[in-house]
């Protein structure tokens, strides 16, 4: 099963919102939908998206539970090809990437 | 070349594979093939309607030339200011700061290819056909093709928007939602669009020229300080003032046809409701003869704008959210009134009480009982249909979920000195800046950690970029 990791991401966010919204549609198949959407999504960012980024920054907190880490980092500088974004704080959720396997939690 | 972002092509496809892979399920389940347009629609338009995808409609560009000339007499203010000029870009343009223009004889000229420049406040700029604009605030210069149309130079001049973050990060993004508004209210595309002055005169500038101009867009940041110091104000504003709501019905057009359905019960909401979602809060309150399923609808977008809304660092006008909110309520209260006026009202003996539930909704029963919560409109229909005993179960239900509710929040006074830890938990939580990835791998050596992260998403002040890999350092 993929990482349900990516529902907290604008995309995943707005279609959770329009499954709320839509009466229509029951809980159970709006988890399918989601389902859907994590399988769609992990795929997409996996074979679709090919670009790289180099980011340097401080570390101000790490955290390492249930194989995710979570970090704050303050001052960061994101640079690619082409551009560069800095922010003074920024929160990375990351999961384990060796197997994208059976991990289901966030 | 132009600049390509990847992001809103991604999310495009990511949609459309969701949509498909689900049709078959939607199917099954009996539900009709409207419902899945319909949750098609709503994502795009939520997706839309966010930041991330501002370079939706990003355009290639020609290069303009112009003059910065600035004035002896800001000097020190160009050195002393913290911006400085940045062209992001692949291109291996050269980076003026503003000391190096203050030293140069006040003066530079150079080409903008594509990129917004960031000027600083106090700057004058002249454009190759010799308009002169001063600047007060710190602005974001964009450029535009020479195209007739209006469209696309607004069109380019928003993308550009998008952008500033990069250079300034303390300038907000552009909502979107409160540019809808302008469209409609000339008091609101006054405050907006002072920036404006100056893009009015480049608009001028282009009538004359038939090449490529310059816009000088300023940030919607400072539209306060801007509507204060506009120096040049042109009779023809409004027209192209209302060049931004020109922009926006590409992107405003699928709310409206959405929205327009919902309400062509009341004839008096669509007009404003074109371009201006947030306006209807006002006027929803008005609407109690509505049907319960188009409130419904119509209150969740309206909480969906008011979500979305929440989730932007903007600037909107205070009194938008709080008048939303307000008629949000007062909606709920005639939601239930009128679900309660549209039930069947059973006045049966006192003591039939499973009656009662049967009539109430679901909704109110569910309240009373368990959240103890009574609404008004609740309180006077029970009181219609003369049932004491559901009153007094709904307030003995209400005293008896009080006690559970009250949350005591007791801070232990005693080793509260030990405490270093600066409250970093609701930090962690209350960031916008956002990256969501998987780890190749982790690694630390001492205090140094090394990053190295794939496929990830990230949101940036509402923006959202994608990465395969992502390497990274950072001292602990």
């Amino acid at each position: 099963m993929a990482y349900q990791l990516y529902r907290n991401t604008t995309l995943g966010n707005s279609l959770q919102e329009s499954l709320d919204e839509l009466i229509q549609i029951t809980p159970q198949l709006a988890l399918q939908v989601l389902l859907q959407f994590d399988k769609a999504i992990n795929s997409a960012l996996a074979q679709r998206v090919r670009n790289r980024v180099n980011f340097r920054g401080s570390l101000n907190t790490y955290r390492f539970c249930d194989n995710v880490w979570t970090f704050v980092l303050n001052d960061v500088e994101f640079r690619e090809v082409t551009e560069l974004i800095k922010v003074d704080k920024v929160k990375i959720v990351a999961c384990d990437g060796k197997n994208t396997g059976s991990n289901t939690t966030e | 070349m132009a600049f390509v972002n990847p992001v809103p092509k991604l999310y495009r496809s990511v949609i459309e594979d969701v949509i498909e892979g689900v049709r078959d399920l939607f199917a099954e389940e009996g539900i009709e093939e409207q419902v899945l347009k319909d949750l098609k629609q709503l994502w795009e338009t939520k997706v839309l309607q966010s930041k991330a995808t501002e370079d939706f409609f990003r355009n290639s560009v020609h290069s303009p030339v112009f003059t910065l000339q600035l004035p002896n007499s800001l000097h020190q203010t160009l050195q002393s200011s913290t911006a400085s000029l940045v062209i992001p870009a692949g291109r291996p343009l050269p980076s003026f700061t503003t000391a190096e223009l203050g030293t140069s004889s006040s003066s530079a000229s150079f080409t903008l290819s594509g990129y917004p420049i960031h000027v600083p406040a106090g700057v004058t700029l002249q454009t190759a056909s010799g308009h002169l604009y001063k600047v007060n605030v710190p602005i974001m210069v964009t450029q535009t093709s020479g195209r007739a149309s209006i469209l696309h130079p607004i069109q380019q001049v928003f993308q550009q928007l998008g952008q500033p973050p990069i250079i300034q990060t303390s300038v907000p993004q552009l909502n979107p939602c409160s540019l809808h508004a302008t469209t409609e209210k000339s008091q609101r595309i006054e405050t907006v669009l002072q920036q404006p002055t100056i893009l009015h005169s480049g608009t001028v500038d282009r009538k004359h020229l038939e090449n490529a101009t310059s816009d000088i867009l300023a940030p919607p940041a400072n539209e306060r300080e801007i509507m204060s110091e506009a120096l040049l104000s042109q009779p023809e504003s409004s027209q192209y003032i209302s060049l931004p709501g020109v922009v926006f019905p590409p992107q405003v057009s699928q709310t409206d046809s959405q929205v327009e359905p919902v309400l062509s019960v009341s004839g008096s909401m669509t007009q404003n409701l074109n371009g201006r979602p947030f306006s209807t809060s006002q006027q929803g309150a008005q609407h109690r003869h509505m049907s319960d399923t188009q409130l419904h609808v119509l209150k969740n977008r309206m909480f969906g704008c008011d979500s979305i809304k929440q989730q932007r660092n903007t600037e909107e006008p205070s009194n938008l959210p709080v008048s939303e909110k307000d008629s949000n309520s007062q909606m709920d209260l005639s939601i239930q009134v009128t679900d309660d006026i549209n039930e069947i009202i059973q006045i049966d003996g006192t003591g039939d009480a499973s009656s009662n539930d049967e009539i109430g909704s679901t909704r109110d029963v569910d309240e009373n009982e368990f959240l103890g919560i009574i609404d008004a409109g609740d309180l006077k229909v029970l009181e219609e249909e003369a049932d004491s005993i559901s009153n007094e179960d709904s307030t003995a239900n209400s005293s008896d979920n009080e006690d559970p509710q009250i949350d005591i929040v007791e801070e232990d006074p005693l080793n509260s000195g030990d405490d270093v830890s600066e409250q970093d938990v609701p930090d962690l939580f209350d960031t916008d800046n956002v990256i969501v990835c998987q780890y190749d791998k982790i690694h630390r050596s001492k205090n140094k950690w090394k990053f190295y992260l794939k496929d990830g998403v990230m949101c940036f002040g509402g923006r959202d970029y994608v990465f395969a890999k992502a390497i990274g350092d950072a001292e602990w």
